[in-house]
Parts: structure tokens; C-alpha cells; sequence
């Protein structure tokens, strides 16, 4: 099997090699910059798809972990990184979708430093509460916050965390009101919601599903347009009464801007197909993420719209900037 | 409870456990731990995240065994150059170092090594059958913790350090401040505002405990080594004439080792990095039962046997949340999830019944890897010391390689390199003047902490206060702080102090 593709690959080779000049990329490794820790769902899947990339075109991938603040270290340094088409980023819904309208100043432009290759998957948010709480459905749940106003704490992952927003943006839509708690990371949130020390959070699913098989946690709504495939079960946030309300956690790949068009179009259409492998889908959904998979102009516009609809958000529940 | 059914799980958990396979990602787990545990400034988060890509090729058993064996190996390891060269391999032996170095310096290093070795079997023997009892029922206890019992204990963690440090009591809280000021540093979890980051954006997430551990022990240490001239400090490794304690150090320890494990096992099942709490813990409940506490900082073995036990015993009891529930209780924990994850597996409640043979496997492994821990690392200490012989001029560079590699792979950024350096040349000064660097990180590691949970108790109680004492575990807690502060001011002790203090000098 390997040696197939060995073969495979150095007749590609030696095809590219003949057509084109001795210029023919990719003929170094590259490398992606992950601006998250190890083992996390952005790490995960850069080495997912950088895995199937160094079978396709036979050069090493390299994952380059730069963590810290909220996504935006190692995403200013990718910004300033070579824009030859062997760096590049696999980004998040954070610094690509929240920071812009967060921060008072970033060391990147999240729209005119990079430029687009596809968009990777996205996760759905669920909405869960304490069994405790005695709502059963996203109405019941709207009822009693209205009933106790701002007495009902809701956790989040952090402070301007798309756990944070999403959370903003449901009660701007519904006229509610919750006192926010912020912890520091995920884990920290569902062990209190279990617990019962806060009601209520948002956040990104697969970390809650085994919680609500369990009857743990009680999930009331998914955040996306459709339902989950992994929790057919649970309705959609539109069809339990907040029409509208879509967030999703997403993940991309990316590349400074300057990259030359052709590299980029060659790995957009290369992480297409790595997207359609079985073998991947299997991958990704057990993370709970769901693969997508787009062309560099779908991805530029996604982006583009993400950043929009976070900074009104953040405007309309006056969320503190920093 | 149902015995017959723990022993068929059991029996399970030990056919899996001693496939060759997994045998074999046992042992290698337990050397690569017991080797990074070793080498200072090489730690099992670090080490844990560069194998996790390797992991991607194995099956999730033996992957999963081989991460938990370099997590436990590493604490095994870490007493090791502890005891030999007053050099913590990992932040959970910095107790290990005040009475383990001075048993060496007498020529008891041997003892001091075996009564250690001997503790941690015990502790992870007693851990791997609490696991397998008592995980489903002991991971509810953690739910009944919220923002104030995390507190409560913290502050109860803080002040034990107090009474703990054997300088200067002034010393003492000024270095645990220092350390307390040191872990605001970063972006506050309530607003997400950046503090004291000087619009560094790599200090808006914090100066990083490893770094500061580092720079502190590692080299801080090395500096003044070389501050002292040639003829007086040959390099100190203790020499190891004899394994064999005497019947009088067995007697000594058993009391130790079961307090020890005893609170290990506790605070191993609470959320937060707990194996130094736990360490520090146990040193501090053996001098304050100790009949004669001034043999504490001169080679006393309790200080060796009791902490750790109980460091080993936290390190087993940890992945009770973990395996029984999913919830990671520190980085490494977090680590495994993510390794977990890779493999497929869905951390939660629902991996004992659905997975009852990665379940049941894992926990044998931990207790096979305890026992492989004994059998290699006693007759290998011989290795180790001559790994440690290697003289100064050589081993020196190559530590501070080390460090700075290990430094350096935290973010892969050179930042948290200068930050290790700028903390040796200050834990260099403080051991100049007399100031310990322990109460330092551990007001540096539970200051954040303790500010997080307490504004979060205050949030979720909408300012009042008294959720503290109405609580009654944080209560608890709080009462036995008291009594604890109450020992330092009464005259009695405090005279008791001082005479420590002069013998100290």
C-alpha cells in the first residue's frame, strides 16, 4: 500500500517535474502554525489534514503550537510569516471571528493579512442545563429567565469566548437576562453545570454529548441551522423558538495574503478532497466536528461575515472591549 | 457494593494488562517517565504532548497506558535527583529535596531512595485499588466542590506553606506574596482584561508556572552552584553506599507512608494540579507530628517517605475524575483527553460500561507499572548516579540546555526561555538571602487559582460573603486554617520556631 504510493507520488513527480520548470510546489516541507495547545480540536485537525498532504504530495508537515491569548499569538506570527505557500494557519472562529470586534488592538488584520485556502469543519454549540433546573425546553427556559431576571448564572470558557457570545447573543434575541461566570477552559464549565453551581451554558458539543447520554446535563437546543447527526434528538435552537439563532464553532485553513494564487488554489482543492476521505469523516466525527470543505473565495466571504456578526453582537450586549 | 463483580473487572483489567503488547507500552511509558522524571526541566506535560502524534499509530489501550506511565514514572523519577542532587525533577519532589538531599549529604541517600520508591508503591498499590473500589462513588465527591471549597482549600494549601517554610517566618510569607503578585500577572478571568502584561501579548495568558519552576530550581540552583568556589562544592551527588533502611527507618516511615497516602489520595481526586499541595501537605502534617520537629531540613526520613507517598498516591487518584467522569484535573489529565479524543473515545461515564476493557486495563497497568517502577529504578539508581557523576563543567551546560529546550517547547517561543532566566538570576538572589523558593511557587501556583474561585464564589453568592462559612466543607476547611494560624501565633510555638530558626543558622 505505501509502496503504491510511493510510486504514485514520484509519478506525480516526475508529471509535474516534466510539465513544469524545477520550481514545482510544494518541494520543502511545510508548515501550519496551530495557535492552540496540543490535542485540542484546532491541533487535531491541522495534523488530520497535514497527515493526508504529506501522503499526497510526499513533503513532511510540520504542526507549529504557538498558543496564548485567546488564539492571537500565534496568529499575529503566521500573519507575519513568509507568504510563500509553506506556512500557513488553521484558524478558529476566535481569531477570525470574535477578537476583530474584541479587541481594541490586535497585531494582525484578520482580513487583510490572510488570504482564504477552505474552510475545514465546523462544531455545533449545544445549550444544556442542570437537570435541576426545571424548564424542559428552550420556552420554558426563555419563561423562567423572564420570570428571574439576571438571577440564573450561565458559564462560559472565558471571557469573550464564542461560549461567551454565543450565550450574548442568545439573550439579546430573546430579551433575557444572566449573570455571566467565566471559567478557564471548558472542562471547568461542564464539572459546575454537572454539579449544579451554575445553571446553564453554551458551548461546543462533543464535550458535553457523553454528559447528556448520561443524563447529566439536560440539552435543550443545538445551535446550528440543522440538527446534529450526532444527537438527532436534540431540536435545533430556530425549531425550539428563537428563530434565526444560528453560531457555530468553525475551523479553516489559511495562508498570508500574499501567497501566489496557484498555491493557493492547489491546496484548496487538495484539502477538498482530504475532506471527502472516509477515513477522515470518520476522524472528525469522532471529534464531533462536522467536514466541510469550500474554495478560497466561499472561505474569504465566511470570514468576512463571521466578524460582522460578532462585532454587532459584542456592540449590542456591551461587551467590554480590551 | 459488589465484590464479585470489582473481582471479575479486576480479572479483566489483568488479561488485558499482560498482553505482550501492552506489557511492552507499560515498561516503555514507565522508562520514558522515570527518565524525563530524572532530567530536570523535562516534565510529563511536555514530554506527553511531543508523543501524542505517535500515539495517532497505536491502538487506544496500550497508547493510553504508555501516557499514564511516563505521568506516574515521571513522579518516581523525579525523587531520584531530589534526593541526589537537592535538584527536583518535577514540581511534585520539591519537597522531597529539603529532607531527601539531607539524607544524601549524611550518606544515607540509599535509604532515603528506597524508603521513597518503597512509599510510592505502596501509595500507588493503595490508589489503584481505591480506583477500581471506590471511582464511580469517590468522582461524585468532587461535585460537591464549588468556588468556595476550592477556596477554602487553597487558603488552608497557603497557609499550611507558612507554617511549612523552616527559615524565617517573615521570609517566608514575603516569598509566598512575591509568589501571589507573580500569578496576577495575565489577562483576569472576569472581564478578560490584560494585567501587569506591559502590552507583552505573551504575558497576557501569564508568566508561565514551568518557566518560573525552572528558572527557580534549575537555574537558580546551577548559579549558585557556581557562585560557591571549586574546593567546596564538588558536585554534591550523594553517594549511594546502600539501599538496604535500617528496621529503625521502616519503622520510622510506615506511619508517614500511610498519612501520606492517605492525603495524596485526596487531593489527587480534587481538580488542580494537587500532587504538590499533596507533598506539601504530608511534610507538614509528619514535622507537626513529629516528636522531635527539628530533625526537619536535617535528613529526617518522614520528610522523605510521607510526601512521597502522598505525591504518588495523588498522581494515581487523579485520573479517578478522568476515567469515571471525563473531566481532566490538571494539564496532564487535559492531555490525556486529548488523547483520548484522538483515539475515538469520548471521555465520560459512559467509557466503563462501554469500554470496560480500557477501563479495567488501564487501572491494572497503573498498579503493573508501579511494580515495574520498584523492580527497575532501585537496581538502576546505580545508572542514574553515574548519569549524575558526569562532572560539573559538562553536566552544567547540558542542564541548562535542557531546561532551555524544555523552556523553549512550552510554546515553541524563546519568551518563555528569557522568563526562565530572568526567574534563576532571581531565585539566585533569594537563596542568597536566605528566602526559599518554595512558598514562592506555590503562592504562585494557587494565587490564580484562589483569585479565580474567589470571585467566582462572590459572583455566583451576588457579594456575600458568608457562602464561605455557611458551606460546611469550605467551613471545614476554614476552621483547620485558623487552627493552623493559631499554632504560628501562640508563644509556645513560636519560641519553638526560633529555636528552629538559631539551629537552622
Amino acid at each position: 500500500m505505501i509502496r503504491m504510493f510511493r510510486f504514485a507520488i514520484s509519478v506525480c513527480a516526475l508529471a509535474a517535474t516534466a510539465a513544469g520548470a524545477a520550481d514545482v510546489y510544494p518541494n520543502k516541507p511545510i508548515r501550519i502554525v496551530v495557535a492552540y495547545t496540543p490535542a485540542g480540536t484546532t491541533d487535531i485537525l491541522a495534523r488530520a489534514i497535514g497527515q493526508k498532504l504529506t501522503e499526497a504530495w510526499g513533503q513532511a508537515v510540520i504542526i507549529d503550537n504557538r498558543p496564548g491569548a485567546n488564539g492571537n499569538i500565534g496568529t499575529e506570527y503566521a500573519s507575519k510569516a513568509t507568504a510563500d505557500g509553506y506556512t500557513l494557519l488553521m484558524t478558529t472562529a476566535a481569531p477570525h471571528g470574535v477578537n476583530p470586534g474584541l479587541y481594541r488592538k490586535l497585531g494582525f488584520d484578520a482580513v487583510k493579512d490572510f488570504a482564504g485556502i477552505s474552510l475545514v469543519a465546523t462544531v455545533p454549540n449545544v445549550l444544556v442545563v442542570n437537570p435541576a433546573l426545571p424548564v424542559k425546553d428552550v420556552k420554558e427556559l426563555i419563561a423562567h429567565l423572564r420570570a428571574n431576571p439576571g438571577k440564573i448564572n450561565f458559564g462560559s470558557p472565558g471571557y469573550g469566548s464564542t461560549g461567551h457570545m454565543s450565550v450574548e447573543l442568545f439573550m439579546s434575541m430573546t430579551g433575557t437576562k444572566m449573570t455571566h461566570v467565566p471559567y478557564k477552559g471548558d472542562a471547568g464549565v461542564l464539572a459546575d453545570v454537572m454539579g449544579g453551581q451554575i445553571a446553564l451554558s453554551l458551548s461546543n458539543m462533543p464535550a458535553y454529548t457523553p454528559q447528556i447520554k448520561a443524563g447529566r446535563v439536560r440539552a435543550l437546543a443545538v445551535s446550528t441551522s440543522k440538527r446534529s447527526p450526532a444527537a438527532p434528538e436534540i431540536p435545533t435552537m430556530a425549531e425550539a423558538g428563537v428563530p434565526g439563532y444560528v453560531t457555530v464553532a468553525w475551523f479553516g485553513l489559511l495562508a498570508p495574503t500574499h501567497t501566489p494564487r496557484d498555491r493557493i488554489n492547489k491546496l484548496s482543492a487538495e484539502t477538498v478532497r482530504i475532506l471527502k476521505m472516509p477515513d477522515v469523516h470518520t476522524r472528525l466525527s469522532d471529534l464531533g466536528a462536522e467536514p466541510v470543505g469550500s474554495t478560497p473565495a466561499e472561505f474569504d466571504a465566511h470570514i468576512k461575515t463571521e466578524i460582522v456578526k460578532w462585532a454587532k453582537v459584542i456592540k449590542d450586549a456591551n461587551v467590554e472591549l480590551q | 457494593m459488589d465484590f464479585s463483580a470489582i473481582f471479575s473487572n479486576l480479572i479483566l483489567g489483568f488479561t488485558v494488562a499482560m498482553s505482550a503488547q501492552n506489557l511492552l507500552y507499560c515498561f516503555i511509558g514507565c522508562l520514558l517517565g522515570t527518565l524525563i522524571g530524572v532530567l530536570p526541566g523535562i516534565g510529563p506535560v511536555a514530554t506527553i504532548a511531543m508523543l501524542l502524534p505517535i500515539t495517532f499509530n497505536l491502538p487506544p489501550i496500550p497508547a493510553l497506558i504508555m501516557l499514564a506511565g511516563i505521568y506516574y514514572g515521571a513522579s518516581y523519577g523525579g525523587s531520584t535527583t531530589a534526593i541526589l542532587v537537592n535538584l527536583p525533577g518535577e514540581s511534585s519532589s520539591v519537597v522531597t529535596c529539603i529532607d531527601g538531599y539531607q539524607m544524601g549529604k549524611q550518606g544515607r541517600a540509599g535509604p532515603a531512595l528506597a524508603i521513597a520508591a518503597i512509599g510510592s508503591f505502596f501509595a500507588g498499590t493503595v490508589g489503584t485499588v481505591l480506583i477500581a473500589l471506590f471511582g464511580p462513588p469517590l468522582a461524585e465527591l468532587a461535585f460537591e466542590f464549588g468556588a468556595a471549597e476550592y477556596f477554602s482549600m487553597m487558603v488552608l494549601g497557603l497557609i499550611a506553606a507558612v507554617v511549612l517554610a523552616s527559615g524565617s517566618l517573615v521570609k517566608a510569607i514575603g516569598m509566598i506574596i512575591v509568589g501571589l503578585l507573580g500569578g496576577i500577572v495575565g489577562t483576569d478571568v472576569n472581564s478578560g482584561i490584560a494585567r501587569y502584561s506591559f502590552g507583552v501579548s505573551e504575558l497576557s495568558d501569564g508568566i508561565g508556572f514551568v518557566s518560573v519552576a525552572m528558572g527557580m530550581f534549575g537555574f537558580g540552583e546551577i548559579i549558585s552552584n557556581l557562585g560557591q568556589t571549586a574546593e567546596t562544592k564538588h558536585m554534591e551527588v550523594s553517594k549511594v553506599h546502600s539501599l538496604m533502611p535500617t528496621w529503625e527507618d521502616i519503622k520510622m516511615s510506615i506511619g508517614p507512608i500511610i498519612r501520606g497516602t492517605a492525603l495524596g489520595t485526596v487531593f489527587g481526586i480534587l481538580p488542580g494540579s494537587h500532587t504538590v499541595i499533596a507533598s506539601f501537605s504530608s511534610y507538614t502534617l509528619e514535622k507537626k507530628l513529629a516528636k522531635d520537629p527539628s530533625r526537619f531540613g536535617k535528613g529526617a526520613i518522614e520528610g522523605v517517605a510521607g510526601p512521597e507517598s502522598a505525591n504518588n498516591a495523588a498522581a494515581q487518584t487523579c485520573f479517578i475524575p478522568l476515567l469515571t467522569l471525563g473531566i481532566p484535573t490538571g494539564a496532564v489529565m487535559a492531555l490525556m483527553v486529548g488523547a483520548m479524543t484522538i483515539q475515538g473515545i469520548a471521555p465520560g461515564p459512559q467509557v466503563m460500561t462501554q469500554k470496560p476493557d480500557l477501563f479495567w486495563g488501564m487501572i491494572a497497568s497503573m498498579w503493573i507499572g508501579n511494580l515495574m517502577l520498584v523492580i527497575l529504578n532501585l537496581p538502576l539508581i546505580g545508572m542514574w548516579v553515574q548519569f549524575l557523576k558526569i562532572p560539573y563543567r559538562v553536566l552544567f551546560p547540558s542542564i541548562l540546555l535542557f531546561i532551555a529546550i524544555g523552556a523553549y517547547s512550552i510554546n515553541n517561543s524563546p519568551f518563555e526561555v528569557y522568563m526562565a532566566a530572568l526567574f534563576g538570576f532571581f531565585g539566585y538572589y533569594a537563596s542568597k538571602w536566605g528566602c526559599e523558593a518554595a512558598p514562592l511557587i506555590l503562592g504562585f501556583v494557587l494565587g490564580p487559582l484562589m483569585e479565580e474561585n474567589l470571585r467566582r464564589a462572590m459572583l455566583i453568592s451576588r457579594g456575600d460573603p458568608s457562602v464561605f462559612f455557611t458551606r460546611p466543607i469550605s467551613l471545614g476547611m476554614l476552621l483547620v486554617a485558623f487552627a493552623l494560624l493559631l499554632m504560628v501565633v501562640l508563644p509556645q510555638f513560636q519560641k519553638k520556631r526560633e529555636i528552629l530558626e538559631v539551629a537552622d543558622d
